[in-house]
């Protein structure tokens, strides 16, 4: 089988696009769409100079998705003095597994030579992620509290850094996923914060054609990117493989996202039948979560405060993260 | 004919497919959707829609969060 660009032997075939590529041609279809988004959704801001950089935090796991987003975004902007790239990574404290992905980070880091920070759950709140997996007070997924703890630790110091964006390594199949949950659970809160945190567009004067609408980025918050949002995960981990690159093959052993799961096998299972049914699920969705953004977007902004302990903002007195980290550790 | 499938840190079976059969039948008594694996020939990637030229395939699971 020929690749559609230049009759090498394909490796992959995109279903979607009905293209066959070869290594060459499909590393620089991914590095393309890559860029583009960055460009999309307007990341690059005018205002950012060699004495005034932006400052991009990228969320390091060491698994495939965020190695490939480190690496594309080193190759882009290493010679840029308007962005400056800084990794951050979380141990959570889960044994051997984490360990592992994060020696792959140093590897990548190093590599790179890219600025890496280590930030752990038992240094910001003194606990072990294997310990709230095995206790698990309040009867949750060890998901539903990594996450709260993962988005603290990552606005705090993104904040610290005096970070512009935070970037993660998000793929089409996380993001598409993302996007049925929140429709099918009809929550049109939870779109509008998906697209003013994360999706919406950065460029405020006005969207051109093909451009995102605008993102409002609340007080605070440091606005979040999802660079590898139109890239299937499978070529992702395809990348990955095929540049050599120090992505750690261990999923999570307290993994639990059940509901996520189903509807990942459902999305597979209709883009078996209909190829393309990612990419169409998030082009509306997008659009669909901008319109619902800029409806729901007046009637929120009130009632949030700061949290009593500590100072978070919170629509509450005690922020979760406060609370979840009170009911493991008493 | 009949080709082996490895699949990388669990079991390897072996398929019996038509001579015209493609690397994505190989997967049909696996239950993966070929959006979830790589097929790879001694090593290197092939696309799913290709016709099977070989008699050892190894697969190779996605492996979520990263």
């Amino acid at each position: 089988m020929d690749c559609d660009k230049c009759g090498a032997e394909a490796v992959m075939h995109a279903a979607y696009s009905g293209l066959h590529l070869c290594e060459d041609h499909f590393c620089r279809s991914v590095e393309k769409r890559v860029r583009s988004r960055v460009r999309e959704d307007g990341l690059v801001p005018d205002d950012a100079t060699p004495e005034a950089p932006d400052t991009w935090i990228i969320g390091l796991s060491g698994g495939k998705d965020s190695v490939v987003l480190a690496q594309i975004l080193h190759e882009t902007f290493a010679e840029d003095p308007r962005i400056e790239l800084v990794a951050l990574s979380i141990h959570e404290g889960i044994e051997g597994y984490r360990d592992e992905s994060l020696a792959a980070c140093e590897i990548l880091t190093d590599d790179l030579d890219m600025r890496h920070e280590v930030v752990t759950y038992e240094d910001e709140f003194g606990l072990q992620m294997d310990d709230v997996a095995a206790d698990d007070p309040e009867n949750m997924a060890p998901c539903a509290y990594c996450g709260v703890f993962r988005r603290d630790v990552l606005s705090r110091y993104a904040e610290r850094f005096d970070a512009d964006k935070l970037l993660t390594g998000h793929n089409l199949d996380d993001e598409a996923q993302t996007a049925l949950m929140n429709f099918l659970e009809g929550d049109l809160t939870q779109m509008a914060d998906h697209f003013d945190a994360s999706i919406g567009g950065f460029d405020t004067d006005g969207a051109k054609a093909g451009q995102p609408r605008p993102r409002h980025v609340p007080e605070d918050m440091v606005p979040r990117a999802k660079p590898l949002r139109d890239v299937p995960e499978k070529e992702v981990a395809l990348y990955a493989h095929l540049r050599d690159l120090p992505a750690h093959i261990t999923e999570c052993p307290h993994a639990s996202e059940a509901y996520r799961g189903e509807i990942q096998q459902l999305l597979l299972t209709l883009e078996e039948n209909h190829p393309g049914t990612r990419h169409s699920i998030m082009s509306g969705y997008e659009e669909l979560a901008g319109i619902v953004a800029d409806e729901v977007r007046e009637d929120q902004q009130a009632d949030y405060g700061d949290c009593d302990r500590c100072g978070a903002p919170t629509a509450r007195d005690v922020c979760r993260k406060c609370a979840l980290v009170e009911s493991v550790t008493e | 004919m009949r080709v082996t499938v490895e699949v990388v840190g669990e079991d390897t079976h072996e398929v019996e497919v038509p001579a015209d059969a493609t690397y994505a039948d190989l997967l049909q008594p696996l239950d993966v959707s070929p959006h979830e694996i790589s097929v790879l020939v001694d090593g290197r990637p092939v696309p799913e829609d290709a016709t099977v030229d070989a008699e050892e395939v190894t697969v190779l699971r996605l492996i979520k969060g990263g």
